[in-house]
């Protein structure tokens, strides 16, 4: 089989995708109007379509010449992911340092090595950065442990 | 003369303490991130846009613009002692720079660039103070026509000229332009693409679309890449960096071109600090009576760069100020700051707004002496934060994002929404796709709808009015002509691609992230 430029290959595709899904979405449910007066539909129609041809654009050439494949990180990229995410699940139930300390230990799993000190002294101090900056600094309503005031 | 009473009211503003206060955390947070490499501009003003929310606009904005030029000049320091670019202008700071550090100069070349940068930027500002009134007053007569063909010129401009490829930087301006497009519906309060969400009635958050791109991408893609705690202990000491008579006398043309150079890029649209820095070099090498110097330790060759892309740092805030448009990402993230403030930039910013206008500039003056005085007797204290360990630097990074994006609205759907945007920008990384143009694309987005529909209606329907007008025909013939050339540029390349494609991907692989 011949070799592909399949980083190029995989972006166009998606590019070509989505540009064709939005302006079918956007074609659908809402009016496109007149080029007098348009509609909500006619700027969102329009921007899929040419996402649709650039998508095309990087497709096609992808086709007939070499390239590498993408290589994804995985380990820094799930532990970030789930890290932010376990963060946004807890602030607001059990407080602003539950949730940094989660963000800080899973965060920290992202590196070959696990600094067990290091991590710890670390969720400490961002820990109280973030209550003093946030919480005092700038009052934001979020308290340091839900149910604290 | 009209301008130094409005400098004079600009400084009365600039030097109250509290705007002082912010200037100074702008600036010294600026040459920070500026020198460390694995974080750049664009990560930390995502990152500060939710603090400004608390503060008045004028002092925002100071702060804001504070953190872009401050890492102008921290750039070079790590190209200079580590080969490895602060940020993507100081990239040319390597060539010349780094062989400059091996020769034992390093000292020489650190005090040259503080030297150059400062010189860059005050006739930078000097520029931006004599040419933004008058752009301003261009800029009243300009209709909706106008607007739309400038903002779709920039927008073309930004992508076309940027890194990488120009088709997959206008895929980009046009993903960043779907994206605007989620919210209601100015003209006819229709929701689009909120999908009964509540939380997108009024759009997708700035905040967590830049934070999200720029910070969570580049932490995990810099993760175990990025290690400057390697860097063997050189010690800067005065004595070290006092330049023979031979630097100086060989730095004072190539300052003043590398100003010339980079204020020029700086204020076209869609060309930056980065630009400006590898042109300026490019024309020094050029003119040199012996090119060969250049690569081996030529001051000229670090100093040319430095004076530019400082230059451009301040010349950008032209269109960005007096006609709304931003000529890159940074300027696109101030426009936001300002939109979010409730400020709209435009010709009547000037004169609607002076005491942000001119104390903005004032501040300029202010910073930039911070700045010299940060980087001249403190450069030891910036050699030493090198050493930080990325480890330690990345769950803070992290944090200030999920806390930052959280405080905006205190939603935890924005920050579920900077972890899909970081996803998405990793993805991004990944598949070669700039970031940058999306970002610039997603603010522009409904401001171009706006005047695309105004224009029509004026019109009565005829598209042909963006040709009839002549501000706006120039617009839309220079933005042809760059797309003709971005075409042909993309037809040319495909031939050329498979020789060139392999070390220039290596290359970029192996580049800390900007």
């Amino acid at each position: 089989m011949r070799a592909r430029d399949y980083t190029d290959l995989i972006g166009g595709s998606l590019l070509l995708i989505f540009g064709l899904w939005f302006a079918y979405y956007a074609g659908q449910e809402y009016d496109l109007g007149t080029l007098r007066r348009m509609g909500p539909g006619f700027f969102p129609v329009s921007l899929g379509y040419l996402v649709a041809a650039m998508g095309l654009l990087v497709l096609l050439p992808a086709l007939f010449r070499e390239g590498g494949l993408p290589q994804p990180r995985f380990r820094p990229f799930i532990t970030i992911i789930i890290g932010g995410l376990v963060f946004a699940f807890i602030v607001e139930r059990l407080g602003l340092v539950p949730a940094t300390v989660a963000l800080v230990v899973i965060s920290a799993l992202a590196e070959e090595r696990f600094r067990p000190v290091r991590t710890a002294i670390l969720a400490v101090v961002l820990s109280v950065m973030a209550v003093s900056i946030f919480t005092y600094g700038l009052g934001i309503p979020i308290p340091a442990f839900a149910g604290m005031r | 003369m009209e301008v130094f009473a409005n400098l004079g009211a600009g400084f009365v503003t600039a030097f109250s303490p509290y705007n002082l206060l912010y200037c100074f955390i702008g600036v010294f947070l600026g040459t920070f991130i500026g020198v460390l490499p694995g974080i750049g501009a664009l990560a930390t003003i995502s990152m500060l846009l939710p603090l400004t929310f608390h503060v008045p606009a004028t002092t925002a904005i100071i702060m804001l613009a504070g953190i872009y030029y401050g890492a102008q000049y921290g750039g070079s320091t790590a190209s200079i002692l580590l080969n490895l670019p602060g940020t993507p202008s100081a990239a040319v700071a390597c060539l010349d720079g780094y062989p400059m550090s091996k020769q034992g100069r390093a000292g020489v070349a650190l005090f040259m660039t503080t030297v150059a940068s400062f010189v860059g930027a005050s006739l930078g500002i000097v520029i931006l103070t004599i040419f933004s009134p008058m752009l301003a007053e261009v800029g009243l007569a300009f209709g909706p026509a106008e607007y739309f063909a400038m903002m779709l010129l920039g927008l073309v401009a930004a992508s076309t000229l940027s890194q990488g490829s120009p088709v997959k930087g206008i895929a980009m301006v046009l993903l960043g332009l779907c994206l605007g497009m989620v919210g209601t519906d100015v003209q006819t309060g229709q929701q689009r693409f909120t999908f009964d969400i509540p939380y997108l009635a009024d759009g997708l958050s700035l905040v967590a679309l830049a934070m999200g791109l720029f910070g969570v991408s580049e932490v995990i893609a810099s993760i175990g890449r990025v290690d400057s705690s390697r860097m063997k202990a050189q010690k800067i000491t005065f004595r070290s960096m006092v330049p023979t008579r031979d630097d100086t006398r060989r730095s004072i043309g190539p300052m003043l071109r590398g100003t010339g150079v980079g204020a020029f890029f700086g204020a076209l649209p869609g060309t930056g600090s980065t630009i400006a820095s590898f042109m300026s070099y490019a024309v020094e090498k050029k003119i040199a009576k012996d090119p060969s110097r250049f690569g081996k330790g030529a001051v000229e060759g670090v100093t040319a760069p430095e004076a530019a892309n400082n230059a451009a740092a301040q010349t950008a805030f032209i269109p960005t100020l007096t006609l709304g448009i931003p000529g890159d990402a940074v300027m696109a993230l101030m426009l936001g700051a300002l939109i979010i403030q409730g400020i709209q930039p435009g010709p009547r910013l000037v004169t609607e707004h002076p005491e942000l206008f001119w104390g903005l500039i004032a501040s300029f003056w202010i910073g930039n002496v911070m700045l010299v005085i940060l980087n001249l007797p403190l450069i030891g204290i910036w050699v030493r934060m090198l050493k930080i360990p990325y480890s330690i630097l990345y769950p803070a990074i992290l944090m200030f994002i999920c806390i930052g994006v959280f405080s905006v609205n205190n939603s935890a759907f924005d920050v579920m929404l900077v972890i899909l945007f970081g996803i998405l920008g990793y993805i991004m990384l990944l598949l070669r796709f700039e970031p940058a143009p999306l970002v610039l694309g997603f603010i522009l987005g409904p401001l171009m709808e706006e005047h695309l529909r105004r224009a029509m209606l004026l019109s009565r329907g005829d598209p042909m009015v963006f040709l009839q007008r002549p501000i706006s025909a120039t617009f839309v013939v220079i933005t042809f002509a760059l797309l003709v050339w971005a075409i042909w540029a993309a037809v040319r390349g495909r031939k050329a691609m498979p020789e060139e494609a392999e070390p220039a991907a290596q290359a970029s692989m192996e580049r800390p992230a900007p």
